[in-house]
């Protein structure tokens, strides 16, 4: 039997996130989008009869979690519901602070956050640095503890061992 | 100048002589006459003798003399005042020469003096030049030999540093060179597994801290 995987508990809701939703700020964007879209609706049902009102066009994220959760965004009843699982998620969903050396980009953003959700907390939303100076891996920061998955930590760790390396070398010379 | 004085002073000496001579001897010729008449009584050649005295000696021969005496006396003065001047204008030209020369001998002397005590200042400044060149030669080795002490010690000091650093060293250098050639994809596996391993103490710090 094989066992469970260890993730964390997610909230009582079936819904997802998209991967590309991967910041607080793109929850931020979510949840003022959609207060956007309420507006229009209400200001669509108060001005019925008179001259047609546009519907705000819809970002890819709005699209993407629409798509992904099943949702129309038409109904009051699927608006409410993502809502509440969008304040759900700025409230309780947790947060990691990853520095890269570089600048990553959205593709690997994509697979890290797929990961993550996959094998960590299903919800959880990434907020990405920059340390130039840590050569290669990257440094994380959870709510209370700090990860270092550096190149130059391994090569701290690894000190003794390259000085035992170069030592005979360098007492030749 | 002696000489002439010589000469004049016997000169005169000699005319005086002649004169004397002549004198007497025509006083002489005329002696044996008078000799005849009074030879027998004393007193009477002692009278004769001043009578002649008188006679010859009388008062023209007297002024006679005078006047030749004054003449001649006149004539020496005369001459020892050329003499003088002639004496005084050689001694004047003497001591032109004498003060020209001695003059000149002083100052060649004091020039030579002067360019002795300018070639011992001279030396001596040489001297001076030589001891301080030697003394700053000296110093300039001390100080080379202190820089080169100071260089090799810092040497010394920084290849110790070097090899005491050198893990750091080959660390920095890894890092600098290759950390930029890594591309974050190529990294993905390696982050991954990291999170793997510590996939438990992220999850309890998110359950946990919450």
């Amino acid at each position: 039997m094989a066992p469970e995987p260890e993730t964390a508990k997610p909230a009582k809701t079936a819904m997802k996130l998209p991967v590309l939703v991967s910041s607080p700020v793109d929850v931020g964007r979510l949840v003022r989008e959609l207060q956007v879209i309420d507006e229009s609706m209400l200001q669509l049902k108060l001005r019925k009869g008179t001259a047609a009102v546009r519907l705000p066009k819809t970002s890819q994220l709005m699209d993407q979690t629409a798509q992904l959760n099943k949702l129309n965004l038409l109904h009051v009843a699927d608006r409410k519901q993502l809502q509440t699982f969008l304040e759900t998620v700025v409230a309780k969903a947790p947060v990691l602070h990853i520095s890269f050396s570089a600048d990553p980009s959205v593709p690997f953003i994509e697979k890290l956050i797929t990961w993550l959700r996959r094998e960590i907390h299903p919800q959880i939303l990434l907020t990405i640095g920059l340390q130039p100076n840590t050569g290669a891996g990257c440094m994380v920061r959870s709510t209370n503890h700090y990860f270092d998955f550096t190149l130059r930590k391994k090569f701290a760790d690894n000190h003794q061992l390259l000085l035992d390396k170069l030592a005979p070398k360098a007492g030749k010379t | 100048m002696t000489i002439w004085w010589l000469a004049l002073i016997l000169a005169t000496i000699g005319s005086a002589g002649i004169a004397f001579i002549w004198l007497a001897v025509r006083l002489g010729r005329n002696a044996p006459a008078a000799k005849l008449g009074s030879k027998n009584p004393a007193g009477t050649i002692e009278s004769a003798a001043k009578e002649d005295v008188d006679r010859i000696f009388n008062n023209e021969f007297r002024e006679e003399l005078r006047n030749r005496g004054r003449l001649h006396f006149e004539k020496i003065i005369g001459e020892n005042a050329m003499f003088l001047q002639q004496d005084l204008r050689l001694t004047m030209s003497q001591l032109n020469e004498f003060m020209k020369d001695e003059i000149t001998n002083k100052l060649k002397e004091e020039f030579g003096k002067y360019e002795e005590s300018i070639d011992d200042a001279k030396q001596l400044a040489i001297d001076s030049i030589q001891k301080t060149n030697v003394a700053i030669d000296e110093q300039r080795h001390v100080l080379s030999d202190q820089v080169q002490q100071e260089i090799l010690a810092e040497k010394q000091q920084l290849m110790k540093r070097f090899e005491d650093n050198m893990a750091d060293i080959v660390n920095h250098y890894v890092l600098a060179a290759v950390g930029s050639q890594i591309d974050l994809t190529d990294q993905l596996d390696y982050i991954l597994s990291e999170m793997e391993t510590n996939k438990k103490a992220i999850i309890e710090d998110i359950l946990s801290g919450a």
